[in-house]
């Protein structure tokens, strides 16, 4: 692309942010001259350069917008929301053209003429002379209201911009018609009323545009102001360019306004000349850490003098050129403004945006990184955390919301805050839905904080698109952003109170290029681990206070009263031997911040701490997600920077490995986790048990409410009927109990499995010791020494559908090898293909498959995320394997090469498909 | 190189191919010269635990952290003895350097560009996907490798997961 062009287009670019943002700020005080003066000459610059470049669809939008600006500026139009709205599109079309500018580098087709024509309208003086227009156009219809209805901010952009782009503008016309048409039939023409147009659109109706709409209604002022100021215009036009061309003269050091953009004696230098500047000196840092390690025995005071010099310089030089890469966060927020006006304009509420420490400054690439997940938050607190004006008042709050971001640095980190005087979380919808999702347990749920419930709002998958309304919105594509925070290094938390408001906090690295990181050895090899995420560090074994203790297999540390999981790092990277936790080994305790919560990580050793330059990791090992990247240490060597939360996923993998091999069960067939089951007893006295992770909700009914209709139980169940099905015989009901009933609930049907009593809850592996030919139940094992059936809850499930599908005609136990990363979803689904009767094998990444296939292990279907079975086929293990890929979004999903793709949610579909597949492998 | 006379020249450089000769098991290999960016000797090797079994580990190459990847393993040929480490082809990739460990490296070889010949048909999948042809020495067998390839496949699959 031409240079110039692409000079024009960052530095236009730059021009358009602070426009936005200025013209949010001008709305508000529109007394302020100086914020005008700053956007008058931006647009002017714009438009100027427009014109030298030969750009001509885009001075013609920069020159109507000027103009219009231009008036207020000469105090002949007063400001008013519509025609800030007015001239923020002009800035939103010129953006438009921009982009394809960019991308093809000629200006695009197009005419722009509508969008002109509204600018020039507004321009033509007082309102007076646009209603003269709209008569012009519908003059029937015609109404004092009309001259408001027709204002822009009454057409979404997307139909607005749909219509620009479309190349026939014949079609257009009579779809804007229509939509402008619209709410004129809506009120009724003559039924103005200035209370009810206020009424109608809370906010937006200004004393002025009132006042405007009587004096419209008297048409006989129209003509003479019209030709009046018309002149003037082309007048203003003229004074106008004079006084741009003079601020533009006036130098480089011109500072504009309080609180506006300062323009500076600046050099514009390319990012890849920074970035490679930073590394350069990346290098030189470490060098010199190298050569200062090397003289540190020496005594050569010869040698020492010029050294340490040479230290000091390249220690400034060092920071200045980081500070080459510093940014005030500010930028990140500059296009915050004008988003929170089109939210509170869209939504009808008021909305005050106040932002602190504008001028607190991060590293460039940083706030690259948080500008998206930022803009996120803060819009979803304007749209979800903050209620409705009436709400507000009624809750006794201010009718005007405020949303609060404020910036500060505390050490080598930099703070970030959001924060709402909103209605704050939903506490209890996001606990069922953590239920129904399967993150917790009610148990566990039940002995949560709020603030503990409030975080699962950053679990993976807990809000996807489909689900959004469940939670009223709120926390929508927060694991996202937590995902995005985490990859740079940076935490993020929420406190929230319900009716008070809620208040994110992030907390981020200042700078990407260079941490601080603990060196730890781990057999023989050493590894970094960002300081970042480390809480604190323990001795344990030999002379220490702490001990490894061991629960069912599980490794623990008690730390100031607590239980805290421990997990080796040996185990975690299969390398050399676990620390063995007898009392003359000592080993350390990295206490890591994983995901939220700690994880204590056992290393051999702990060595060093270093300032260390972050090396990205190469495509080969982009793959593994225990690292982050790795460095060059000062002597020279490669050692691996360990990703805290990558290594959470690892650890949850090595903690559930461990808890089977302590089991006794080394066999990777049964790796299988060990289950809760819930103990029954019904139709007989010997107890029966099913996997807990499958009931949805425990209940007791009133055995008055089991109804009997069409042959079949129901009863009445949060407004709706739900089928009962008796797991022995029948239901035996005694007088004055309630009938305890487990509810399994699926695909917004729920059944309930009536039972006699519910005995107890137990954590064991199901190991199946018969398999039965029984309905309803699956096999027998010995549970709690007791031989137990284990009940078929897929089979009940069908007979509540009376789809009775055949399955395991075979008395073999299918193995199914299960596939899947993400280990909250192996705790879904493996106990689910369990429960139907298959042998599941667990595993959560590449190199656990690839050491089942080393191992000759055969299987008879693979389930797992689409991702990883594709890997497994191109990689060609188990070749003729049926696979079916589990995932949220089925239809986004390549079924190239996998036997089926199935929704996640639909537990009924895998188990129907994998009976299916048994059922064909069998006739094969 | 093309110009417009391009087609007549059939001088030297033009059709000739260079090779680095390099080895790995019993195989003689032929690495195109311009594909290579040096030769070194790999010297402390930071293995990585779980990664891919063909990424050798990584090592420090003048200030830049170098993948290397074992040609070895990717050819599907036994490992080396444990104290031979092998020399090393630096491969330059986007902005990223790989080294491909080899058995030994020998002299540069030139050969002309029309006695190339395809790789049998009936040679392993798996080779056939990283040798490009073969040339007939004397003695023995010059397969030519598919650089980018022996090394691509290393980034392409971690893409895929």
């Amino acid at each position: 692309m031409d240079d110039l062009i692409s000079e024009f287009l960052t530095e236009t670019g730059e021009s358009l942010d602070v426009i936005d943002s200025e013209l949010v700020r001008f709305e508000n005080n529109p007394e302020d001259r100086a914020i005008l003066d700053n956007i008058f000459r931006l647009l002017h610059t714009i438009k100027g350069t427009c014109g030298f470049l030969g750009l001509p669809r885009l001075e013609a939008v920069a020159h109507a917008g000027e103009t219009l600006l231009g008036k207020f500026r000469d105090g002949e139009l007063s400001v008013s929301p519509p025609m800030v709205t007015l001239v923020l599109r002009a800035i939103d079309q010129i953006k438009v053209v921009l982009e394809s500018l960019e991308h093809s580098g000629v200006e695009p087709a197009g005419d722009d003429a509508e969008l002109i024509g509204l600018l020039e309208d507004a321009a033509m003086g007082r309102l007076p002379e646009q209603a003269g227009e709209q008569v012009q156009q519908q003059p029937e219809n015609w109404d004092a209201d009309l001259g408001r209805e027709l204002r822009p901010g009454e057409v979404s952009l997307a139909d607005l911009e749909a219509a620009f782009n479309s190349a026939d503008p014949e079609v257009d016309v009579p779809e804007i018609a229509a939509a402008e048409a619209a709410p004129v039939e809506h009120l009724g023409v003559g039924d103005f009323d200035p209370d009810l147009g206020r009424e109608l659109r809370p906010g937006e109706v200004s004393a002025a545009e009132l006042e405007a709409a009587f004096a419209s209604a008297d048409p006989e002022v129209e003509l003479a102001p019209a030709v009046a100021e018309l002149i003037s215009k082309d007048m203003s036009h003229e004074e106008a360019l004079h006084t741009a061309m003079a601020e533009l003269k006036a130098g480089d050091d011109h500072i504009i306004g309080e609180g506006g953009v300062k323009v500076m004696a600046t050099v514009r230098v390319g990012v890849d000349v920074l970035e490679a500047l930073m590394t350069t000196v990346s290098e030189l840092v470490l060098t010199r850490n190298q050569l200062m390690q090397t003289v540190r025995g020496l005594e050569d005071d010869d040698l020492k003098g010029p050294l340490q010099r040479l230290s000091a310089v390249t220690g400034e030089l060092q920071d200045g050129v980081m500070k080459t890469r510093m940014q005030p966060i500010g930028d990140a927020w500059r296009k915050l403004p004008r988003i929170i006006r089109d939210v509170s304009t869209d939504l009808g509420k008021k909305i005050e945006l106040v932002m602190d420490g504008n001028e607190t400054e991060l590293d460039r690439q940083v706030l690259e990184l948080i500008k998206d997940p930022l803009t996120h938050m803060v819009r979803n607190s304007a749209d979800h955390g903050l209620e409705m004006p009436a709400d507000r008042l009624k809750a006794g709050k201010p009718e005007k919301g405020t949303i609060k971001l404020s910036a500060y640095h505390e050490g080598g980190h930099i703070i970030i805050a959001i924060s709402d005087d909103g209605m704050g979380l939903n506490t209890k919808r996001i606990g069922e839905k953590a239920l129904e999702k399967g993150l917790t347990t009610h148990d566990e749920l039940a002995r949560m904080t709020d603030q503990q419930i409030h975080r699962f709002i950053f679990a993976p998958g807990f809000s996807t698109a489909e689900k959004v309304t469940n939670l009223s919105g709120r926390g929508v594509g927060m694991d996202v952003v937590r995902t995005n925070i985490e990859q740079i290094g940076g935490v993020i938390d929420v406190t929230s109170a319900a009716g008070k408001g809620s208040n994110f906090s992030i907390k981020i690295p200042l700078t990407l290029a260079i941490v601080s990181a603990l060196i730890i050895g781990c057999d023989e090899q050493r590894f970094a681990i960002p300081q970042l995420a480390v809480r604190e560090l323990v001795r344990v074994g030999a002379g220490s206070d702490h001990t490894v203790e061991n629960l069912n297999g599980a490794r623990v540390m008690r730390l100031r009263d607590r239980l805290m999981p421990l997990v080796d790092l040996h185990d975690v990277l299969g390398v050399g031997e676990a620390y063995n936790g007898a009392s003359d080994e000592t080993g350390f305790v990295v206490v890591l911040d994983a995901g939220g919560r700690n994880v204590g990580l056992v290393v051999d050793n702990v060595l060093d701490t270093e300032e260390i330059v972050v090396k990205p990791l190469s495509d080969s090992l982009r793959g593994v997600h225990a690292y982050s990247g790795a460095t060059i240490l000062g002597d020279g060597s490669v050692i691996m920077i360990l990703d805290p939360n990558g290594l959470a996923g690892e650890i949850v993998t090595a903690m559930e490995d461990e808890a089977t091999l302590e089991a006794g069960a080394a066999k990777a067939a049964e790796m299988a986790n060990t289950q809760r089951l819930l103990l029954v007893r019904a139709g007989g006295s010997e107890p029966k048990a099913v996997p807990l992770a499958l009931v949805t909700r425990l209940e007791e009914f009133d055995p008055k409410a089991i109804e009997s209709t069409n042959g079949r139980l129901v009863v009445q169940y949060r407004g709706r009927l739900m089928p009962i099905v008796p797991i022995g015989s029948e239901i035996r009901t005694t007088e004055g109990q309630r009938q305890p009933v487990l509810v399994f609930a699926e695909n917004h049907t729920s059944i309930g499995l009536a039972v006699d009593e519910i005995v107890d809850v137990v954590e064991e592996r199901v190991d199946m010791q018969m398999s039965s030919d029984r309905p309803g139940v699956i096999g027998s094992a010995i549970i709690k020494g007791k031989a137990t059936d284990v009940v078929d809850i897929a089979w009940y499930l069908d007979q509540s559908r009376a789809g009775n599908i055949q399955r395991r005609a075979s008395n073999r136990r299918r193995r199914i090898l299960l596939v899947d990363a993400d280990a909250f979803a192996r705790r879904m689904i493996a106990p689910l293909l369990a429960a139907a009767g298959y042998d599941v094998t667990p595993t959560g990444g590449m190199h656990e498959v690839h050491a089942i296939a080393e191992a000759g292990e055969k299987f008879d279907a693979m389930v797992g995320d689409p991702s990883a079975l594709s890997r497994i086929r191109q990689e060609g293990l188990w070749p003729d394997l049926p696979t079916l890929a589990v995932t949220d979004w089925p239809e986004d999903t390549q079924a190239e090469g996998l036997t089926a793709v199935l929704p996640r949610s639909d537990r009924g579909a895998l188990i129907a498909a994998l009976d299916s597949v048994s059922q064909e492998e069998k006739v094969a | 190189m093309t110009t417009h006379h391009g087609d007549n020249s059939e001088l030297s450089a033009e059709s000739m191919n260079e090779y680095v000769s390099v080895r790995i098991g019993d195989q003689l290999f032929g690495a195109p010269v311009d594909a290579i960016r040096e030769v070194f000797a790999p010297q402390s090797v930071t293995s990585v635990p779980l990664a891919p079994s063909e990424v050798a580990g990584l090592l420090n190459l003048r200030g830049r952290i170098v993948t290397a990847i074992d040609a070895r393993r990717r050819l599907g040929l036994p490992p080396r003895d444990a104290n031979d480490a092998g020399m090393a082809l630096g491969v330059e990739r986007g902005s990223e350097i790989f080294g491909l460990i080899v058995d030994s490296v020998g002299e540069v070889l030139r050969r002309p560009r029309a006695e190339l010949e395809p790789v049998p048909a009936h040679v392993d999948a798996k080779w056939r996907a990283m040798v490009k042809g073969v040339h007939r020495l004397e003695k023995e067998l010059l397969a030519v490798l598919d650089v980018s390839a022996v090394i691509g496949s290393a980034g392409s699959k971690a893409e895929a997961a």
